[in-house]
């Protein structure tokens, strides 16, 4: 009958009233009639606590994502793709996560650069594709 | 004192020279940054870059500790860039001239750039991207039979209101377009996206009215972007 969501309890109950302070509470700077009725407050704040739940861990993959997009556009500049950089980082058992990585390749331009030389006595040539920008 | 100091050595030799060795150099001074690389999101950061270690003596450091004495953590928090970092007068300009060049390879370049793709300070939600200018826009260059079989489709929104011309018709009608709608099929759809389009400025001839920004020749390496023959 009750269940848990966002850390909040809500009841099934017939009356509506017991938990709509609840709900508008969480309602809040939503758009238009969905801040301030409940029969629409209600739909759009369980819409927003299951968009929560699954941002979460999407959260988590969009930034592993965007790390090595830096990455690849840091190692680029000096004529490597990412995917030999990390393969070069890998056999030096460098255990530098993608985070850190793409953080030096912003802040830190001569300790990346010093990693890029790193990686590169494994791989032959550049790495680099000859279309890439 | 001799083999307490060769002891340590002996066995990360052993186990993990090559290991050793990194971390001491990665943990090495951070430096301003000098000619050569450029330390790309700086300028917001400029003010944190002086951290009070470097101006306390050495004696007082004890009396700070933590974030106040080395500056903010900028190594573990991923970057995110302030108004300072993407001041549209401070970006850069680039020109390209399309004369001879394969029409999708000059695009592609061109919406790299202008997305700001090939810098490590790229951020998919703002524009941090460079101005790109295309001179000769009427001399782009396509390959096999597109010039007269290529088709440029518009609908007026009415029935029966689709409208096509081909490549050279358009050419001869308005050649800028070519250019921008190539790219701005590559470029991000979304409010972004035409704001980025904004920052593509083609032009017919080989004159363009942007000298005073000092716009430098865009960098290609696209090998087969320039058509032979």
């Amino acid at each position: 009958m009750d269940y848990m969501e966002g850390g909040k309890l809500f009841r099934r109950s017939s009356n509506w009233k017991m938990n709509k302070g609840k709900i508008f509470k969480l309602a809040k700077g939503f758009r238009g009639r969905a801040k301030n009725c409940i029969r629409i407050a209600r739909e759009r704040v369980e819409k927003a606590l299951q968009y929560s739940y699954r941002d979460r861990h999407n959260k988590k993959r969009d930034m592993r994502s965007l790390w090595v997009e830096r990455i690849n556009s840091g190692t680029r500049l000096h004529g490597v793709n990412y995917g030999k950089f990390m393969h070069g980082l890998m056999k030096e058992n460098i255990q530098l996560n993608r985070k850190v990585l793409s953080e030096l390749s912003m802040h830190e331009p001569y300790s990346f650069k010093a990693l890029v030389d790193v990686s590169a006595h494994h791989f032959q040539g550049t790495g680099l594709s000859k279309r890439r920008v | 004192m001799a083999t307490a100091v060769a002891s340590p050595t002996f066995l990360s030799s052993a186990f993990a020279p090559r290991h050793h060795r990194r971390l001491t150099r990665l943990a090495g001074p951070r430096r301003a940054a000098p000619v050569g690389l450029a330390v790309r999101c700086e300028k917001s950061d400029k003010q944190k870059r002086q951290p009070l270690s470097a101006l306390v003596p050495r004696e007082q450091r004890f009396m700070f500790e933590g974030d106040e004495l080395c500056g903010p953590d900028i190594w573990n928090t991923t970057w995110y860039p302030k108004a300072a970092d993407h001041v549209t007068t401070e970006k850069t300009w680039y020109v390209v001239d399309a004369t001879d060049k394969i029409l999708g390879r000059l695009a592609s370049t061109i919406a790299v750039h202008i997305r700001g793709k090939n810098e490590p300070t790229y951020t998919p939600s703002v524009d941090m991207g460079a101005f790109v200018i295309v001179v000769n826009a009427e001399k782009v260059a396509v390959s096999g039979k597109k010039r007269s079989q290529k088709l440029y489709r518009r609908h007026s929104g009415r029935p029966g209101g689709m409208k096509e011309e081909t490549f050279d018709q358009l050419q001869k009608r308005i050649p800028e377009r070519i250019v921008e709608h190539a790219v701005r099929g590559m470029l991000p759809k979304g409010r972004l996206g035409r704001r980025l389009f904004t920052h593509l400025k083609v032009y017919k001839g080989a004159e363009h009215p942007h000298e005073a920004q000092k716009p430098v020749p865009l960098p290609i390496r696209d090998k087969r972007i320039q058509k032979t023959g």
